[in-house]
């Protein structure tokens, strides 16, 4: 199998373009979620992005707040304890973003059938409540008949409501630890990360660690993502951040509250983009923006010790970038 | 005995916890409830998160949400959201869910999704208020055998229809959820902060079932939209002891109840 590493700018020039129905994992607000690909996306001015996640996340915060998505689709559109998030505010209650109402559960099954190809999935869920009759996306159908449709069990011929299945054309994944091929490991809920690897044409890994394949051969039950469904694998410590990556590091409280802050209004916008995206190129300068107190502090939480028995796998990052040249992609 | 309004609040949700259930929590709150009562009445129940965390009880504080590190530390598996909210919750096997509202009606259905200019207009425009949407709320409600409901009790909030059902509690009331075949019973209670509500058997009507010593029957009425009927054995929730509030105190070691 090949190397497929890939720099960030590369993978985002390469697989992504205006206009398409985009997935993130793990879709988290506060969690795993491949939040600096978001980055680098708005940096290339991509546009008219159709956003399928379980949740909404500072990237999806941030998508919102600088006009690079239209319409979302989405269980959950807050921030959990760090509150609402800002930017998704303004655009929905603008009308800017067109948000859709889903649960987790129907996020999840929605997943699920595109992974199988399935035509829909049963509900057992969402029907009877507004979002099944409510639809930001045909809003003058009320009752919404169509959004998810009533459907007859042939066994019993109860009625059920019927999911239309999810199918991204590139999901972007936060994982753990990933080998060069694409074989990931996640610590932490894998939340529908499972399902949405399979249901996406195309899946990038973004990894905050590159480890050896012997690393899968030792713990094969745990390889959740296979190198058979990825297309390319992003090698970038910190790529949560400001949200937390389980094993590895905590949510930066302070910054999760000052992106929030600066995503509440356009001028905001513009600043935070000036100063964390557009300021910043490499990974090292990426690192220097986080700063050393704030790594220390997030690196200091209560599961370390779940990365422990993956630790003489890790590639450093001399041993990374000589990777990166026998890349594929290179 | 002293004690803040959030702290009874937390108490007496908590007390809906049995030993032995298998729950699940949001964060914030709720999550103080549960983590309290396993802490004290019911240390054989097990929570879970909607995203498939199982066995853990937060380290370092209450966590920021039910995936990050806090709920992670301790846990004894980790799986997703299709074995949580699907295996285990739609599945019917979970006991008791615990959601925070926005606004609730009468027949115990939630809003967490937003507020709107006129909410009965069948267009659907943006929302003048968005809220949070559902998570995995309206999976809980429709699967879980018993969902306790926690809001702040302000007549706002107590609506005679929700602008949005997110949840679903029992609908237009009496056997309502019987036309979606839900596996879940329904609310069993709605935990305020000044009292507690739970249906009346027949009509799914939420009643006032009990007021914190605090409050009154009178009080509970005056924040309510709908004319709030009152159960014929209401009486007054028992204060939370002395026992309680100290178990309750040390799990809260982030002082969530302070900020709320």
């Amino acid at each position: 199998m090949p190397n497929k590493l890939i720099a960030l700018q590369e993978a985002v020039s390469r697989y992504t373009r205006d206009g398409m129905v985009y997935s993130s994992g793990g879709g988290l607000p506060v969690g795993s979620e491949s939040v600096v690909f978001g980055k680098e996306m708005v940096r290339q001015g991509r546009k008219g992005i159709h956003y399928l996640t379980h949740c909404c996340s500072q990237q999806v915060n941030l998508f919102c707040a600088a006009g690079v998505c239209d319409r979302v689709e989405a269980a959950f559109s807050g921030l959990e304890v760090y509150g609402f998030a800002n930017g998704v505010r303004r655009a929905v209650e603008s009308g800017r973003v067109l948000w859709e109402d889903w649960s987790n559960l129907s996020m999840t099954l929605r997943f699920l059938g595109g992974a199988l190809r399935w035509p829909f999935v049963p509900a057992t869920v969402n029907i009877g409540s507004d979002n099944q009759w409510r639809s930001a996306f045909k809003p003058d159908e009320y009752p919404c008949k169509s959004k998810i449709p009533d459907v007859t069990d042939p066994f019993t011929g109860k009625v059920y409501g019927a999911l239309p299945v999810a199918r991204p054309e590139l999901a972007v994944i936060h994982v753990t630890m990933s080998d060069v091929e694409g074989n990931a490991i996640f610590l932490g809920t894998e939340w529908s990360r499972f399902e949405l690897a399979r249901a996406a044409d195309k899946v990038i890994l973004q990894a905050d660690f590159i480890v050896d394949t012997d690393c899968m051969r030792q713990y094969p039950n745990l390889v959740r993502i296979p190198d058979l469904l990825v297309e390319a694998v992003i090698p970038w410590q910190f790529g949560a951040w400001p949200q937390c990556s389980v094993g590895v590091y905590d949510s930066d409280e302070d910054h999760m509250r000052a992106m929030n802050k600066m995503l509440g209004t356009d001028e905001g916008t513009r600043e935070f983009r000036a100063k964390y995206i557009d300021s910043w190129h490499t990974h090292e300068e990426y690192l220097a923006l986080i700063g050393k107190v704030a790594i220390e502090k997030i690196m200091n939480n209560a599961t370390t010790h779940l990365m422990d028995p993956y630790r003489k796998w890790v590639k450093s990052d001399e041993e990374i970038k000589k990777l990166m040249k026998e890349s594929k992609f290179s | 005995m002293e004690f803040t309004r959030q702290e009874m609040m937390a108490v007496a949700t908590g007390r809906e916890i049995r030993d032995g259930d298998l729950c699940i929590f949001g964060v914030g709150l709720s999550m103080l409830a549960g983590y309290f009562a396993l802490a004290y009445h019911a240390p054989n129940a097990k929570a879970m998160t909607e995203g498939g965390v199982y066995g853990s009880t937060p380290v370092g504080g209450l966590p920021w949400g039910i995936e990050d590190n806090r709920i992670s530390a301790n846990a004894t598996c980790f799986t997703g959201a299709l074995d949580a909210l699907g295996f285990l919750v739609a599945s019917g096997r979970c006991d008791l869910g615990i959601i925070g509202a926005a606004q609730v009606d009468k027949f115990g259905n939630v809003n967490t999704t937003g507020f709107w200019e006129d909410p009965t207009s069948p267009h659907f425009g943006p929302p003048k208020t968005r809220l949070t949407g559902s998570g995995g709320a309206n999976d809980i409600a429709c699967g879980c055998k018993r969902v306790v409901i926690m809001l702040a009790h302000e007549k706002k909030r107590f609506a005679e229809k929700v602008d949005y059902i997110t949840s679903p509690g029992y609908l237009d009331g009496g056997n309502a959820r019987e036309k979606y075949h839900f596996v879940g019973g329904g609310p069993v209670a709605i935990v305020t902060t000044l009292g507690i509500l739970r249906p009346d058997p027949v009509t799914k009507e939420m009643l006032i079932d009990s007021y914190f010593p605090f409050s009154s029957v009178e009080e509970m009425k005056a924040n309510t939209a709908w004319d709030l009927k009152v159960s014929p054995g209401v009486k007054v929730t028992p204060e939370p002891t002395a026992e309680e509030l100290k178990v309750l105190r040390a799990v809260d070691v982030t002082n969530v109840l302070k900020r709320t």
